[in-house]
């Protein structure tokens, strides 16, 4: 969106650059403030020298990062961290502090395989690890409700239990940690959905000639554009997760279940005496976030069409990162998908770097930075408000 | 986790045991059931229940009777016996020696985990602290040992405590970053300590995999020169191609036994565990809160890393990376046995005896040995929730005298004796 798109609004009347400015800035720590400085100029830097010195080791690192093979990758890597953000925003905005989304990714991505294995599609192998992940999400909300368990422990013994069952169950049916290859997710222009899969690859024909950005050549399709061709060229997961992040606002903000989770993770009593069954709108949360990590994690094992189970699994920390992922976007859904797309770009870039070789970097510790990155942004943004009673149980009056 | 440290001791155990018999229990089940997914010639193991019951009544064979690839009675016979070898005749045998091995290391990373907790802290990190600990004490001794080899028995007394300071150090540090990150910048402890877990691993294979840092230039293999025999622990009585040390076991006991006493009956362990239960009086009554929980992650990640140490200088004798889970089994350890330090000793035999059990059941039997981190989360789970044995325990009478107070419910009551 450029300056000229901007309609001031009755209450923030200033110019863009000004909000923006508050927007990073005000409010903020020193430190916190001096790191967005820097990042801000190392991005501005970083997009210079690609502009005007692409044989550079920073221009070479520019086009690395803005070639459509990286957003096509970051989308892909976001699948998972997205929804897994998305299920945590639900349980603890209700009150119920899920840290054992890895755990849902694990068997969701196991069951995902195995499923779309016996059925032989893959969308009954979405369905498939959605059920698993939902069932063990049940598991963690009874332990969590019903009886009372520390949430971070159970959370902890959720991911513990998938850790260990998941390759279990991967060596009893495929005889390796590792199941077979199974189908995967065909991608916008391979589905053949009438007119959207033409319309993609349709050549639009025609040239822009830009003022600062220079000569757009859009001969090509819309799968042909440089950088967000990706976008139109993603597989079905990709476009689920636009639809449920905007979905997840709009139940959050905008509807009643919205207002009763928020309620339930604040002042449970107030719901509680307004006549609203806490337990019931806790129960409901954290089968949502089972239901959204289910979605997230055999999407991930079904962009692959394989289950890796050895040491932390194909997963990889991916459950914890999108805890991360939602503190830094403050709960916010939209937010969460923000920073989620950062912490996988992250992981793209670095993955692509492996790939092509540019740089003589030592992969296992380029391997790092998303991980790296994960601390630096939970120290420094991490502090955010937690729902006052998340982590504690609740308990009705009327119900003893 | 206020509630788990506030139970009574006897509650404790009782509830452990029960855990620990369920997660047997489901374990089974889901080994019958794992048994029913795959395939095999003649089922190990048949459910007659089904067929009985029904034959009784049509008449016929056991028409309905269920038949199982695996059979659960077998396994868990493999899976705890089968870890203690033929210990009546053989006392040294190499099953037994292997179960005393990992129960070693289980002692430290289970006692690490259990000082955070005491602390309120969740060390989730203690596998990353143990690996740091490993390849610092890997790599260091490599250069240190050979020159004082000449010496005998005397290198060896400088060495194992330089290798155990070694470790100590490397996984204090490490564990006091993700300490100072909680304390100062109020980043929660279990993501950190999760995410410097993989960057762990990285590090390690990043300087064990390039000749020009520590790789051995003479394997193939990711791994560091070897260590001098004056470098390692001695066997004592076992046999030496066993890799297992009664010293670094009597070691691994004497600081679970200091690390009781430094809880129980030193100021620091005072300041340490009211910070845990009581984070807000501790601070009331003059306890620095930022301090203790650097201090106290400093501490946990040295005794993790020692546990490295022990691993490199009892089991490998060199560094590998792909370190085993005692850095998760540690978590399940501590969970166990209430974050008792002594209790500590129980579940680290316990754990010893599984881990080395799921080489016997690998080597015995069609099921896949992963099912010990099956069981690693249920026990866990099972743990974790007190209230569920509570509430049984009401139902079936026995647990709790009538008109008791139920222990330390969420009202705060604190019913419960702390010890």
């Amino acid at each position: 969106m450029s300056s000229a798109d901007y309609v001031p609004s009755a209450s923030d009347v200033r110019a863009l650059p000004e909000r923006a400015y508050d927007r990073l800035f005000a409010g903020r720590s020193r430190v916190q403030q001096s790191v967005i400085a820097i990042t801000l100029a190392a991005v501005l830097s970083l997009v210079a020298f690609g502009v005007f010195a692409p044989e550079s080791t920073a221009g070479r690192l520019f086009a690395v990062l803005t070639a459509s093979s990286t957003l096509a990758a970051t989308l892909r890597l976001s699948v998972p961290i997205a929804f897994a953000a998305l299920g945590g925003i639900f349980a603890e905005k209700s009150g119920v502090i899920n840290i054992g989304l890895e755990g849902l990714l694990i068997i969701a991505a196991f069951t995902g395989i195995y499923a779309t294995d016996v059925t032989g599609s893959v969308w009954y192998g979405l369905a498939g690890g959605v059920v698993a992940s939902t069932l063990l999400a049940a598991l963690f909300a009874v332990v969590c409700i019903e009886f009372r368990a520390d949430q971070i422990i159970a959370g902890l013994a959720v991911w513990l239990i998938a850790l260990g069952l998941a390759p279990f169950l991967s060596s009893v049916i495929y005889g390796s940690k590792n199941t077979d290859s199974v189908a995967t997710f065909p991608t916008l222009t391979d589905m053949g959905i009438p007119f959207v899969s033409e319309f993609v690859t349709w050549e639009l024909g025609f040239v822009l000639d830009l003022p600062v950005v220079g000569v757009l050549d859009l001969q090509s399709s819309l799968v042909g554009l440089p950088f967000f061709g990706a976008l139109f060229d993603a597989g079905p997961p990709v476009y689920l997760m636009f639809a449920a992040v905007a979905l997840s606002w709009y139940t959050l903000n905008r509807t009643a279940f919205g207002r009763w989770v928020k309620a339930s993770g604040e002042n449970p009593k107030a719901l509680d005496t307004a006549g609203v069954n806490v337990h019931r709108v806790r129960y409901v949360a954290v089968l949502l976030s089972g239901v959204l990590a289910g979605v997230g994690g055999a999407a991930l094992a079904l962009g692959i069409g394989q289950f890796t189970g050895n040491g932390p699994t194909m997963v990889n920390g991916k459950g914890f990162i999108a805890i991360v992922a939602y503190l830094f976007g403050n709960y916010n859904p939209v937010g969460a998908l923000a920073s989620t797309m950062l912490f996988a770009g992250l992981d793209a870039t670095q993955l692509t770097l492996q790939a092509r070789d540019v740089f003589n970097v030592p992969t296992e510790l380029v391997r790092t930075i998303p991980y790296i990155t994960v601390i630096v942004v939970l120290a420094l943004f991490g502090r955010t408000r937690l729902p006052s009673a998340a982590g504690d149980h609740y308990e009705s009056g009327e119900d003893e | 986790m206020g509630r788990l440290v506030r139970a009574s001791g006897f509650e404790r155990f009782l509830i452990s045991a029960s855990a620990l018999l369920l997660s047997v229990l489901i374990g089974a089940v889901i080994v019958l059931g794992a048994g029913r997914m795959t395939s095999c010639e003649t089922a190990a193991y048949t459910l007659a229940f089904p067929g009985a019951f029904v034959t009784q009544f049509v008449g016929g064979d056991a028409l309905f009777a269920m038949g199982f690839c695996y059979d659960p009675i077998a396994l868990y016979d493999l899976l705890f016996l089968g870890a203690l070898g033929d210990i009546l005749n053989d006392p040294t045998n190499g099953q037994f020696a292997t179960t005393i091995a990992e129960t070693t290391i289980l002692l430290f990373t289970g006692v690490a985990v259990a000082v955070a907790f005491r602390a309120g802290i969740f060390n989730i990190g203690a596998q990353g602290q143990l690996v740091m600990g490993a390849l610092v004490t890997g790599v260091v001794l490599v250069y240190v040992a050979p020159p004082l080899a000449g010496l005998g028995v005397f290198a060896a007394v400088i060495l194992l405590p330089l290798g155990l300071l070694l470790g100590a150090f490397a996984g204090g540090v490490y564990g006091a970053v993700p300490g100072a990150l909680k304390a100062y910048a109020d980043a929660n402890e279990v993501i950190t300590t999760i995410m410097l877990n993989f960057v762990a691993t990285s590090i390690a294979l990043f300087f064990v995999s390039r000749e020009q840092f520590f790789k051995d230039p003479e394997s193939f293999a990711n791994q560091t020169v070897s260590l001098p025999d004056v470098a390692m622990f001695p066997e004592l009585v076992f046999r030496a191609r066993d890799d297992v040390s009664l010293l670094a076991l009597a070691f691994g006991i004497a600081v679970l036994v200091g690390v009781w006493y430094l809880l129980r009956h030193t100021s620091f362990g005072y300041d340490l565990r009211t910070s845990g239960l009581q984070p807000d009086a501790a601070e009331y009554g003059g306890v620095d809160a930022d301090r203790t929980i650097v201090s106290s992650m400093t501490l946990s990640g040295a005794l993790a890393g020692i546990g490295g140490a022990v691993y490199v200088m009892m089991v490998l004798g060199n560094f590998q990376p792909g370190v085993p889970s005692y850095g998760f089994d540690g978590i399940t350890v501590s969970i166990l046995a209430g974050n008792n330090p002594l209790g500590v000793g129980f579940a680290a035999l316990l754990f010893g005896i599984l881990k080395s059990g799921s080489i016997v059941v690998q080597v015995g039997s069609d099921v896949p040995p992963a099912l010990v981190g099956v069981l690693r989360g249920l026990i866990i789970l099972f743990v974790a929730m007190p209230e569920f044995f509570r509430m049984a325990g009401r139902k079936f009478g026995s647990f709790h005298q009538p008109g008791e107070q139920p222990v330390a419910t969420d009202g705060g009551t604190g019913g419960g004796v702390d010890e």
